[in-house]
């Protein structure tokens, strides 16, 4: 053993990293050599391990749940709906849909939302079943804040609610179905789930 | 966390938020510091993942954590209304919310007002150690000083506390 006779503070420092299990083999030796038949050094010993377990008995806080993503995909939705991930990040959500029920059913909000506001623009007046037309600028990338008006729109669609208003122009429930239908079929990425569920089928 | 996985902001945030929380709250005594931390340190993580190379995940993010909360000290350090990493600095004001109130009660804990009362190496490197759980190594190199050094301030720091708490052991 290199160290038979360390001094007050050594010793107690060995004592204190022997309670943190980061001691070598002989310097756990020491530390048993030290305590047997020494009061001053047990009582030592005694001390510091109270002191550490009081350490670690104190609470332990919970993070503000706010400080923490929510473990769901949230704003990435739309960029996947856009195909503007990044590949690794587009893997990594097709990954999370393919498992979360609450991450799907929004991705399917979202989508039916993205179809309703592309297709309004080019849809033509009627007279039953009418719904307001909300003018909304045609851009590729349109973001939360058009998803949320087009969940709107698509709320409506789906719980079969008739709008008025002003004089905004109007279409057919069977309109705007067909032309979904017709887009659908012309462009896969329309029918977003299937293909979700393919891409990560083992 | 193995040596050659990459995780995600998210999984970071998951994994380590609480940890990172009570460290800063350990060493502050304040929530909204250790909330400030919080933050800060996703932050950073998020742009720094990127160029993270697999390794010592631990190490580079307590180094970050560690960065980060001395930033933070600086900064308030150059405001009137500073709060400093040595000291007690409980939450005052004229009219407290109910967590503030909670969170007073809370620091009145008497080794919690201890370990303020450390120097900022030694309440550092004890909370490092018995509230995250680091082993020394991990401390070493969050830290950038010697596994010696390490061992002398966590058991000079816990000494220093056994001095000035009251109760039995």
């Amino acid at each position: 053993m290199a160290r038979m006779t360390p001094g007050p503070d050594e010793r107690g420092e060995l004592f204190s990293a022997y309670l943190d299990g980061e001691l070598t083999r002989d310097e756990v030796a020491f530390v048993s050599q030290a305590l047997e038949g020494n009061e001053e050094a047990i009582a030592e010993f005694h001390e510091l391990r109270a002191v550490r377990t009081r350490l670690r008995m104190m609470t332990e806080f919970e993070v503000p749940a706010a400080l923490l993503p929510d473990g769901h995909l949230g704003d990435r939705l739309s960029a996947y709906l856009d195909g503007e991930l990044p590949t690794l990040e587009h893997r990594r959500v097709t990954r999370h849909l393919v498992e979360c029920v609450d991450c799907r059913a929004e991705l399917q909000d979202l989508d039916r939302a993205r179809i309703a506001i592309r297709s309004l623009p080019g849809v033509d007046a009627g007279s039953s079943g009418e719904v307001p037309v909300i003018p909304v600028p045609r851009k590729r990338r349109l973001g939360l804040i058009a998803g949320g008006v087009g969940a709107a729109a698509a709320a409506a669609l789906v719980l079969g609610i008739t709008m008025t208003g002003g004089d905004q122009p109007v279409f057919t429930l069977n309109d705007l179905a067909a032309r979904h239908v017709a887009r659908a079929s012309a462009e896969p990425a329309f029918s977003i789930m299937p293909s979700v569920v393919e891409a990560a089928a083992p | 966390m193995t040596e050659e996985f990459t995780p995600t902001w998210e999984d970071v945030a998951h994994r380590y938020g609480r940890k990172i929380y009570n460290f800063a709250y350990r060493l502050t005594g304040n929530p909204d510091d250790a909330a400030d931390l919080v933050q800060e340190v996703l932050l950073r993580v998020r742009k720094g993942l990127s160029s993270y190379e697999p390794g010592s995940f631990e190490g580079w993010l307590w180094r970050i954590t560690r960065n980060a909360f001395l930033d933070g000290v600086r900064r308030r350090q150059r405001r009137p209304e500073s709060a400093l990493p040595d000291g007690d600095h409980h939450i005052l004001g004229s009219s407290p919310s109910p967590d503030e109130v909670l969170s007073s009660v809370r620091l009145s804990d008497d080794i919690q007002a201890a370990l303020l009362k450390l120097p900022y190496e030694f309440r550092e490197a004890v909370v490092l150690c018995d509230v995250v759980g680091l082993t020394y190594d991990e401390i070493a190199e969050a830290t950038d000083v010697p596994v010696g050094t390490v061992r002398s301030r966590i058991h000079r720091g816990r000494k220093l506390l056994r001095e000035m708490l009251t109760w039995p052991v």
